[in-house]
Parts: C-alpha cells; sequence; structure tokens
C-alpha cells in the first residue's frame, strides 16, 4: 500500500451554520509532497490538524499510515499517529523556558525512551543538516524567527516521523528570513519525505511541490500538478486567487 | 476505557478524603467523650459572665455567649469598615503620589510602600498602640479643643475613640493603604502611555485628566486587587486581639477558653467569615459590573 | 547680569527635570522638604542622643536564639551564618554554571541543616522545641512552611484546573473556605484543636503544630498564583507538545509547569514574604520567635517603657530580611525569565 493518507468525505464544523471541512476526499502517497492553498478561512489549517487529531473529524474517516480515525476514535489511536507524524507550526512553538538543544530531544527521551546520549547526539545532527548547530545551547527567543522555525523543524524531525506536516510555515517570518526555512523544507522532499505543507509562497510549490490543492470554503476546488495549477488552473476561483496572490 | 479510567481515580481520590474524614471525625468523637466536652450549641444561650471593654451594642456579663458574639461581630464590622474607608483613601492618594512628576512626593510614596509592606502588620499594631497611643505623656490638641489626642484615645467632639480601637484603626489602614497603593500604580501603569500623552496634548489639566481619562480606564485593572485587599483587611482585622480590641476573635476566643466548647466556637467563627467574604465579594463583584457595563 | 539670567534658568532647567514647573510645585515642595528634614533629624537625634539602646544590645542573644541554651547557642548561630553567608554569595557573586549547581544544592540543605542543628540528635545533644527561639525560630518557622506548601499548592493549582470534576470541587472548596479564613484562626485552631482531631495518646509539638497550620494556609493562597501561572500559559505550547506525543503527565510535569512556575515567582514571593512577617502571630499563641521573644522582653520591668526602641529594631530586622528574600527571588527570576518573554511570542 503506497498511500500514507486517505481522506474519506471529511466533514467539520465549528459554529453550527458554517463547515471548516465540507466533504474533503483526498490522498497522498509515500514520499509526495502536497502543496495546500487557498484563501484564509478556507479551511486548509484544519485539514491538516485533523491528519494528527489536533482537530477531530465530525464525519467521515482518515486512513492515516494504516491507522483509521473517524469521529469515535479514542486517544490511544491519536497517540499512535501523532508518534508518526510530525507538525511544523506556524508561530514555532518552541519551548521558552527549555534550550534548543533540550527541546529536540525532550520528545525523544520522553516519548521513545532513548537515552539521553543518543537523543542528543542525533539532535546534534538534525541540527547540522539545520545549519543551526551553534545555537545548540541557547534559548529560543535568543534566536531570530528563521532560526527557531529549523529548530521547530529540527525538532519534529528528531522523532523519525514518516509524515510531516508544516501550517504555513514561514508566514510569522521577516521576509528576508523566509528562504531559509524553504530551503530546509526543500532539502527534506529531496530526501524523499512524505509531506503536506499549507503554504502562501507560489515559488515554492511550483519548485517543490508534485500536487497542489486548493481549497476554498471548507472544499476542495482543484488537486493537480503545480504545472498546470499556476499556468492553467482549470477552476475560476484558483485563477481569481492566484491573480491576487501574485498582486 | 479514557472514562473509566479518570472515572476510578475520581472515586480513588474521594474514597480517600472520606476516609480520611472519617478517621477525623472518630478521632474527635473519641477524644469529645473522653474529655467529657460533648458536642452541642446549648452553651450559647448560658450567660457569658465575662465584661467586653467595648461594645456598640448594650452589653452586660448577665447576657447570653450568643449575644457575646454578636457584640463581637459589631465590633468587628466596625473596624473593617471604618478601616476599608480610611485605607482607600490612604492608598489612592499613595498610589497616585506614586506616579507624581514631583520626586519627593514619589519618594515619599515609595518610601512608604516599602516600610509598610516589609514589617509585619502585627509589629504595626503594638507600635501604633504602645508607642502611638499609651506612652503620650502630654495630650495633643490638634485642633483646639476639637481634635484630642492622649493616652486615653481620641477625643473628637467629645466622641471619645479608645486607643485600642485607634491604634486599630490607623494600624490596618496604614497598612493596607500601602498594599492599595501598590495596587494603584499597577493600574495606572496598565493604561497606554499615549493616553496620558493624549490628554496632556489636548490641554488637559494633570487632575482632570486623571479623574475623567486614566482612572476611568485604570478601574478595570484595579477592582480585582482592591477586593482583595478589603478580604484582607477583614481577616486581619483579627489581629485586634494583639491590643486588646474586642473583635469577633477575641470574643471567641475568651467565649472558648470558657467553656472549652472549640469546635463549636471555631465552626461559628468560620461561618461568620464565610459570610464576611461573600458579602464584601459581592458588593465589589456589583461595582465590578457596573464599571464594566458603563465602559461598554 | 548676563551671568546671572544664565544661572536662573539653569537652575530652573535643573527643578524641571526634578518635576518642579511652577509657583504651586515650589512651594509644595518646599513645604514638603521641610517636612521630610524636620522628621528625618528628629528621627536622627532620637536614635543617636535619645533612645536607649541598652534593651536592644543586652538581649542581643534573646533576638536571635531566644532561650536556647548558651552552651550551645553556637548552633543557631553557625546556621544564621551559613544563611547569611550564602545570602550574600548569591546576591554579589557572578556565578558561573557549576557555581550555581553548588548555590543551589547549598540553598536546598539548609533546611535539614537547619533542622539537625537546632534539633540536635545524631552526634550532638537533642535540643527540645520548647527552647527555640528569636530570628532562629522565625526563619526555620518559614522555610519549613513553604517548603511544605509549595508541592501542596502545586497539586492544588493542578486539581483546581483538572477536568475530572470530583477532583476540580474538593481542591476549590478548600482553597475558596482556606482563603476566607483569618489566619490567626487557623493557627488557633492548629495549637488547640489538633490534640482532638488526633488519636489518643499521640502528641505534636507546638512548633510542628504551628508549621502544619501555616502550610495548610498558605498552599491555598500559594495554589491560586499557580493558577494563575497555569492559565496564563498559551494554549499553542500544549498542542505543540501533545504533537510530540508527549502524554497529559508529560505536559504538565515538563511544559506547563516550569512555565507557570516561572511566571508565578512575582507572587510566590510575595507569599513567602508574607509567611515570615504572619510568622509574628505565634506570639499572640505562645510561641516566643522574634516578636514573641521581644514581648517578653519588654515585659521585664527593667525595660519597661523601651517599646519604641524594641520595635525600631524589629522593623529593622524584619525589613533586612524581606529585602534579603525579595533580591534572591529577583535573582532567581531573572535568570529564568531571560527565555521566557511571552509578548515577543505572538
Amino acid at each position: 500500500m503506497s498511500q500514507t493518507i486517505i481522506a474519506k468525505s471529511l466533514v467539520k464544523s465549528f459554529s453550527q451554520n458554517k463547515l471548516a471541512l465540507n466533504d474533503v476526499s483526498l490522498e497522498v502517497q509515500k514520499g509526495e509532497v502536497l502543496v495546500i492553498m487557498g484563501p484564509s478561512g478556507s479551511g486548509k489549517s484544519t485539514l491538516i490538524r485533523t491528519f494528527n487529531g489536533l482537530e477531530r473529524i465530525d464525519k467521515g474517516e482518515l486512513n492515516i499510515l494504516g491507522l483509521r480515525l473517524n469521529s469515535f476514535s479514542n486517544d490511544e489511536i491519536i497517540k499512535k499517529i501523532r508518534k508518526r507524524v510530525g507538525m511544523v507550526f506556524q508561530q514555532f512553538n518552541l519551548f521558552p523556558h527549555l534550550t534548543v538543544l533540550s527541546n529536540i530531544t525532550l520528545a525523544p527521551i520522553q516519548v521513545q525512551n532513548k537515552d539521553k546520549k543518543h537523543a542528543e547526539k542525533s539532535a546534534y545532527e538534525l541540527l547540522v543538516q539545520m545549519g543551526i548547530e551553534e545555537h545548540a545551547f541557547k534559548y529560543p527567543k535568543q534566536l531570530s524567527g528563521g532560526e527557531q522555525q529549523r529548530v521547530a523543524i529540527a525538532r519534529a524531525l528528531a522523532l523519525n516521523p514518516e509524515i510531516m506536516l508544516f501550517d504555513e510555515p514561514t508566514s510569522a517570518l521577516d521576509p528576508e528570513r523566509v528562504n531559509e526555512v524553504l530551503d530546509a523544507i526543500k532539502s527534506l522532499a529531496k530526501k524523499g519525505m512524505t509531506m503536506i505543507i499549507v503554504t502562501h509562497e507560489i515559488e515554492f510549490a511550483k519548485e517543490a511541490a508534485d500536487r497542489v490543492l486548493f481549497m476554498d470554503e471548507g472544499r476542495v476546488v482543484e488537486i493537480t500538478t503545480p504545472e498546470i495549477f499556476f499556468t492553467n488552473a482549470k477552476n475560476e476561483r484558483s485563477r481569481r486567487f492566484l491573480n491576487q496572490l501574485s498582486k | 476505557m479514557r472514562f473509566t479510567k479518570s472515572y476510578i481515580i475520581q472515586y480513588l481520590f474521594l474514597l480517600i478524603i472520606i476516609l480520611f474524614l472519617i478517621l477525623i471525625i472518630n478521632n474527635v468523637h473519641f477524644n469529645l467523650i473522653r474529655t467529657g466536652l460533648g458536642f452541642d450549641f446549648a452553651w450559647l444561650f448560658r450567660p457569658a459572665s465575662f465584661s467586653l471593654a467595648e461594645h456598640i451594642l448594650p452589653y452586660s456579663p448577665s447576657n447570653s455567649f450568643a449575644w457575646a458574639l454578636l457584640v463581637g461581630w459589631t465590633n468587628s464590622l466596625r473596624v473593617i469598615f471604618v478601616a476599608l474607608i480610611f485605607s482607600t483613601i490612604i492608598g489612592i492618594s499613595a498610589g497616585i503620589l506614586g506616579k507624581s512628576h514631583n520626586y519627593i512626593l514619589k519618594f515619599i510614596s515609595r518610601l512608604y510602600i516599602l516600610i509598610i509592606r516589609q514589617t509585619p502588620l502585627l509589629l504595626q499594631l503594638l507600635f501604633w498602640y504602645f508607642v502611638g497611643f499609651l506612652s503620650i505623656r502630654n495630650p495633643v490638641n490638634i485642633i483646639v479643643p476639637i481634635i484630642n489626642i492622649s493616652n486615653q484615645g481620641i477625643n473628637i467632639f467629645g466622641y471619645i475613640l479608645t486607643p485600642e480601637f485607634s491604634s486599630l484603626i490607623i494600624g490596618l489602614s496604614v497598612f493596607t493603604g500601602a498594599y492599595i497603593a501598590e495596587i494603584v500604580r499597577g493600574g495606572l501603569n496598565s493604561v497606554p502611555k499615549g493616553q496620558w500623552e493624549a490628554y496632556k496634548s489636548l490641554g488637559i489639566s494633570d487632575s482632570i485628566g486623571l479623574k475623567d481619562i486614566i482612572i476611568p480606564q485604570a478601574l478595570p485593572a484595579i477592582l480585582p486587587g482592591l477586593t482583595s485587599q478589603y478580604l484582607n483587611l477583614a481577616k486581619n482585622s483579627t489581629l485586634a486581639i494583639a491590643v486588646g480590641y474586642a473583635d469577633i476573635y477575641a470574643v471567641s476566643d475568651t467565649v472558648i477558653n470558657q467553656t472549652g466548647k472549640s469546635i463549636e466556637g471555631f465552626i461559628l467563627l468560620l461561618i461568620g467569615f464565610l459570610f464576611i467574604n461573600l458579602i464584601i465579594s459581592n458588593i465589589m463583584e456589583f461595582f465590578n459590573r457596573n464599571i464594566l457595563k458603563n465602559k461598554a | 547680569m548676563k551671568i546671572i539670567t544664565k544661572d536662573i534658568k539653569f537652575l530652573l532647567f535643573k527643578a524641571r527635570k526634578i518635576g518642579i514647573n511652577n509657583k504651586t510645585d515650589l512651594f509644595i515642595t518646599f513645604i514638603l522638604l521641610v517636612g521630610v528634614f524636620a522628621t528625618l533629624t528628629n528621627f536622627l537625634n532620637w536614635i543617636f542622643f535619645h533612645a536607649n539602646w541598652e534593651v536592644v544590645s543586652r538581649n542581643l542573644n534573646l533576638y536571635i536564639i531566644g532561650t536556647y541554651p548558651k552552651a550551645l547557642s553556637w548552633r543557631p548561630f553557625l546556621w544564621i551564618s551559613i544563611i547569611i553567608l550564602l545570602s550574600f554569595t548569591t546576591l554579589l557573586k557572578k556565578l558561573n554554571y557549576i557555581k550555581k549547581r553548588f548555590i543551589y544544592i547549598c540553598w536546598l540543605l539548609i533546611i535539614p541543616l537547619g533542622i539537625y542543628l537546632l534539633a540536635g540528635g545524631i552526634n550532638i545533644i537533642p535540643i527540645s522545641t520548647n527552647f527555640w527561639g528569636g530570628l532562629s525560630l522565625t526563619l526555620i518557622l518559614t522555610f519549613i512552611s513553604i517548603i511544605i506548601a509549595l508541592p501542596i499548592g502545586i497539586l492544588l493549582a493542578l486539581g483546581r484546573q483538572s477536568n475530572l470534576l470530583i477532583i476540580k470541587k474538593i481542591t476549590s472548596l478548600y482553597i475558596d473556605c482556606m482563603r476566607s479564613v483569618p489566619l490567626i484562626a487557623i493557627l488557633f485552631f492548629g495549637q488547640l484543636l489538633t490534640p482532638l482531631l488526633l488519636p489518643v495518646g499521640m502528641e505534636i509539638n507546638r512548633v510542628i503544630r504551628a508549621i502544619f497550620s501555616f502550610s495548610i494556609f498558605v498552599s491555598a493562597y500559594i495554589s491560586e498564583d499557580i493558577r494563575g501561572g497555569l492559565q496564563s500559559v498559551p494554549q499553542n505550547q500544549i498542542e505543540a507538545a501533545k504533537v510530540l506525543g508527549l502524554n497529559k503527565y508529560q505536559i504538565n510535569k515538563f511544559i506547563v509547569l516550569p512555565q507557570a512556575l516561572i511566571i508565578a515567582i512575582p507572587a510566590l514571593t510575595n507569599q513567602a514574604i508574607g509567611l515570615l512577617q504572619n510568622t509574628s502571630l505565634m506570639a499572640i499563641l505562645g510561641l516566643v520567635e522574634l516578636l514573641g521573644i521581644s514581648r517578653s522582653i519588654l515585659a521585664n520591668p527593667q525595660f519597661i517603657g523601651s517599646h519604641l526602641e524594641v520595635y525600631v529594631w524589629l522593623a529593622l530586622i524584619y525589613w533586612l530580611v524581606c529585602t534579603i528574600i525579595a533580591l534572591l527571588a529577583k535573582k532567581i527570576e531573572r535568570h529564568f525569565s531571560k527565555s521566557l518573554n511571552f509578548q515577543g511570542d505572538l
């Protein structure tokens, strides 16, 4: 089975008369990079957050790495999924009271029961990979936004996830800091990591995405290759969105 | 699975609490039988046969214990009420002076807060009582012959406040005032700097600017802290026993010593204080709601 | 002439800098200055020429160690000296990581050391708590009560935040009741009623009863301070921890509680200072801690009428100890808050 994520008719609402997710279905292949785009409030963040159980779905069914998740699923299954799915947030959400190194080693030591030395060694390697090894003993607040986000990526990778979720990873960054984070994500793509990325960065999507999913008002409007999406989008709403973005 | 686990934890916790209570109640029961004290409230209606130096309500030793306790409560409420007003006046003044542009005023306000907050209230009460009143050798006439201060207390227009009552009021007001001042200062600091600059740039004087612009905005931040200071004031008023003022705690202490009914006396004291707390919190909540309503 | 106007202008500039803008200000400032000066001279005059400090100097031992046996007085004195030394090292020296660790461990050992030195036991003569007194008793009451109240307070705060309804209700009831009762009533309860609560034949001495009362009282207040801290930890911190697969217990232990405690340091400091001041209430209930021993000294006919001297002296000691605690807490807070600054987070 090469599908890592199968979503069938997901429905989710926060208030009574508006659906955040309205009958969303999709499949993600192993090693695929899927970029999700869409106007704000279109449900893209909600969708990505259902993949690791941060949001519970009201109807429909999810199959993540062979684990089935629906509205009745208990916490145990969500915990199992979270151990295999990493996530990076818009606001980094690093733990301010821990050093960069402790931020990364906390989960491997506590969740995977790795010994401290081993965890620190792998953490250091990840920091080297992200190009921020000199900050290992600093606190998050002493780092720039781009550096913090790379720490957050390293923290998620430390658990050796099979899927990585990125929820607008560059939206909180200063413009000149965006590329260092995108480059780090691209290098992951080259290594064959399965990734789902919510972003507004067109150039990045063109370069790194295998497919682009466009959402509006909780529905999947279009799911296609970046070549087709950015040059020849079928749907009128996608074209309008792209026009606004490129202005 | 998840539900059952949390239910087991809860019921286990409840069980431990209940077992603990049973153990204690059992001990108390046994000890009461052993000492022959028993548990009842009939003693409340026996004559108290002790005298109280100060009382607003009529009182004589032939009155019942219940009446003595009521007199204690009225004495307490009298202190709480008066000290509450004075401490508010002192606290707000000192808090605003702490934001004054005059360095000396600011210095005095800071010094006041610094000294009062870092020394025990009990020590301050003893100071006001023994040094402030009892050691006065020559009576002081502040405005002859309206206010006269001597080791007999304060005499205003022939109305005499005992040294016990006066020192308690001064001590509690000065102490609580320092805490209120700190809360007021914090509240004023919570108003954005732009608001101060805005009224100044409109040519509005400091006093009007404070009254009409700054304080209304600072009040939501001040009121919760003020409430807890008033509650503290009510609780601290029980230190009256140190200067010999017959407040509810002092009366309860005497009653318990005379009757040996410590548990009953303690329960009555607790209920009284829960009641006072409720009154103060509710009044403050009322103010709070009205102010927030006006703002919205 | 020109020079004089220049001088006046300069003086006016100076005056404005300290907040004097107009004639009213000048007048108020003048009155205040005279008042401050008069008070200060009077006070200093009294301190140096009129006060009779014999009541302090002749009883120094009593203030610090109470009625502790003379021959063994080195024990409480040693303990207090170590505390002073440790405080000053912590406050004055710039410390590297290893030294910080060392000092941290020293502080942890202060309480067991104090109990050992005061109470005696292994290798040194045991001394009953009846002989404990003065500043050493005040300090040990404060330290032990705080160290017991802190974990109870944390548990109560977590209980009140819990979504297990029964636990939430019971902890809330305990906290609210405890907070609405005057401390003196709790202490009185502790001294008078605990014998009734205990099984027959079991007895606890007065000092332990006082510590018990202080602990259950202060823990309710501490729990509310910590709850405030818990509530100000941003929700996204919990989310990030969940995503990493940490369970509820781990999230509380590694993510939420440490941050909540750091946020609560200023409030907890105030509780510690408040507790130290409130140990003086035990003077009413018959312990001879700092205030209690002073009352006995004042009751001595030899020192009658020396109230002011004693109270000023006591105020000075309490003020010093409280200030040292406040400074130590500032130092700890500065150390931690380097990392914690939520304003920059969003």
